[in-house]
């Protein structure tokens, strides 16, 4: 608990508005170590609550709703698009033709057809209203979820809290944030963005490489020097150089473990399993993403794409030049490969008896006008799009939420990005009425100001 | 970040009548995977392969039938002014098998 004026106000476990203030004040000018600091403070007790982890699968660019999760076969032949709906697991759902795999395991999908914004259709727009809950504010810029799990829950292992992978996202269009940084929690608790292919060959992490020429005893010849140097340090100084000793030393411990470069490297999985989740970069890094999860990290968003310019992505305006994606990419491309890794995703952590513990949450930043363009695309439309969770408890086979004859408005059940985050938290183990975050100046501050969409729980 | 795929995707298919029937698909990069259907030379049909492992093509026409398993192949999304593929493209991932009718 900490204390305004006269009453309690509940922070995260633990924390003391004392050690927050010490922990952050520890954490000013310092890399890697900033995102064990937390958690040396004594900011985490996982035995208070049930934790849970997420994988978000962020759709870059963003799927035309009537051409996947929300299609309209009887709508007019400019808006209903090329592809034909199929049946799926459950009775009365059809989704795209091209999602074979995800429509045998729709009984555990909850899909959400009646999400929109009411802001810009830019794609960063999207992103940090699907990233953070929150619309964009120059003079306060909001946190990932991840970085906010990591505030909240602290490190399990050596592994960082969140994972961002294979790469943060790059150009988007404008020059405005994504929604993939730690905002007012500070660098403490930015995500670890892998920065590497996992599907390129001779793949290693580029953030867990030692510079050139550092060797392993060079590495360990440094901690030891540090620990010399802390020894002396200690004697004069206060407890908040015992959590930055206890940062570097897990950090140092990053570097070097074993357990932490095999959690990173797919190849130790059979080449079948690496099949399945389809040997691209998407696939592969939903692969790593389970093993990140398996071994301590408790947020792994895996961007499909980093940019949209150039680049066979969801974001199909067919215009010729730049942005250039069409029906073609979405059948031949983008919606197997989806098919192929999201399904293998579920399967995997079903198998090894981690997606009851795992929400999975598939995410993208708007849905795409109804009626197709003049060169046969889709543009940015954020009234109206699909998205859904998986797992972590969430009730499957289920849709909620609807949109009109034609996918241009809401219909039923109006959800709002918010909302969606509000239930990533829920689904996590995290109670919103009790749990606040140190907002600017350490005021403690309500960090998402929705409820979560009660019919994802039962 | 361009998309990487790795190694080079493999299948081995057979002929039981005019039932074809793959095998699990090796350095599978995920994209698109079909049976293509020749008659006589000329491309007939290119079903979806992905979730059945066997197909049998229903057009009982005489001629001599050529069947092989592709996969899309991706190296850029460049498109002509027919907005077809420039560079990217399906390959063949199996052996060939014919049959006559």
């Amino acid at each position: 608990m900490i204390h305004v004026g006269q009453a309690d106000v509940p922070l995260c476990d633990g924390v003391s508005r004392r050690s927050f203030l010490e922990a952050g004040a520890t954490a000013m000018g310092l890399s890697l170590p900033m995102a064990m600091e937390l958690e040396a403070a004594g900011a985490v007790d996982p035995k208070k609550q049930k934790i849970k982890n997420c994988i978000t699968l962020f759709l870059v660019g963003s799927p035309g709703h009537l051409d996947t999760w929300d299609m309209k076969p009887d709508a007019p032949a400019d808006i209903r698009g090329k592809f034909k709906p199929i049946s799926t697991a459950v009775p009365g759902v059809q989704i795209c033709e091209h999602f074979p795999r995800m429509a045998r395991m729709m009984d555990q999908v909850a899909l959400i057809r009646s999400l929109h914004h009411n802001t810009g259709a830019s794609h960063e727009n999207g992103q940090r209203w699907m990233m953070t809950g929150h619309d964009f504010n120059a003079a306060n810029i909001q946190p990932h979820m991840g970085s906010v799990i990591s505030r909240i829950y602290g490190q399990k292992t050596s592994l960082p809290a969140s994972i961002v992978l294979p790469a943060k996202i790059g150009n988007t269009g404008t020059s405005t944030p994504h929604g993939q940084a730690s905002g007012y929690l500070g660098t403490a608790h930015a995500p670890f963005f892998l920065g590497s292919d996992p599907a390129a060959k001779n793949f290693k992490v580029a953030n867990l490489e030692p510079p050139k020429g550092q060797t392993e005893f060079r590495i360990n010849s440094r901690r030891n020097l540090l620990k010399q140097l802390d020894a002396i340090q200690r004697k004069t100084e206060t407890s908040s150089t015992i959590q930055r000793d206890t940062a570097y030393s897990r950090a140092f411990n990053l570097l070097t473990s074993p357990k932490t470069r095999k959690a990173f490297d797919p190849s130790q999985e059979t080449d079948k399993l690496r099949d399945r989740y389809g040997r691209n970069t998407f696939g592969q890094s939903c692969l790593l993403a389970r093993r990140l999860i398996e071994n301590g990290s408790r947020f792994v968003t895996v961007n499909h794409f980093d940019t949209v310019f150039n680049v066979t992505c969801w974001d199909m305006h067919a215009n010729g030049t730049s942005l250039d994606n069409t029906y073609l990419d979405y059948e031949r491309h983008l919606c197997p490969q989806f098919d192929q890794a999201f399904t293998a995703l579920i399967e995997d952590l079903q198998e090894r008896g981690m997606l009851e513990d795992t929400v999975v949450a598939v995410l993208s930043e708007f849905g795409r006008t109804p009626k197709l363009n003049n060169r046969g695309g889709r543009d940015h439309y954020p009234p109206a799009w699909t998205n859904f969770f998986v797992g972590g408890g969430v009730k499957g086979g289920q849709v909620i939420g609807s949109t009109d004859k034609i996918g241009a408005a809401p219909h039923e059940r109006p959800v709002l990005p918010p909302e969606v985050v509000a239930s990533v938290y829920t689904a996590m183990g995290i109670d919103l009425e009790t749990t606040m975050m140190p907002g600017p100046g350490s005021r403690p501050v309500r960090f998402i100001d929705a409820d979560p969409i009660q019919e994802l729980f039962g | 970040m361009d998309q990487k795929f790795e190694g080079t995707p493999k299948s081995e298919i057979r002929l039981e009548g005019r039932k074809v029937t793959r095998s699990d698909v090796t350095n599978d990069w995920g994209l698109r995977l079909q049976w293509q259907v020749k008659r006589d030379g000329k491309v007939i049909a290119t079903p979806a392969a992905r979730i059945e492992a066997d197909y049998t093509h229903p057009d009982k026409a005489p001629g001599k039938y050529e069947i092989v398993l592709q996969m899309w192949k991706y190296v850029n999304y460049r498109k002509n002014k027919q907005r077809e593929f420039i560079d990217s493209k399906f390959i063949e991932i199996s052996n060939t098998v014919t049959y006559t009718i």
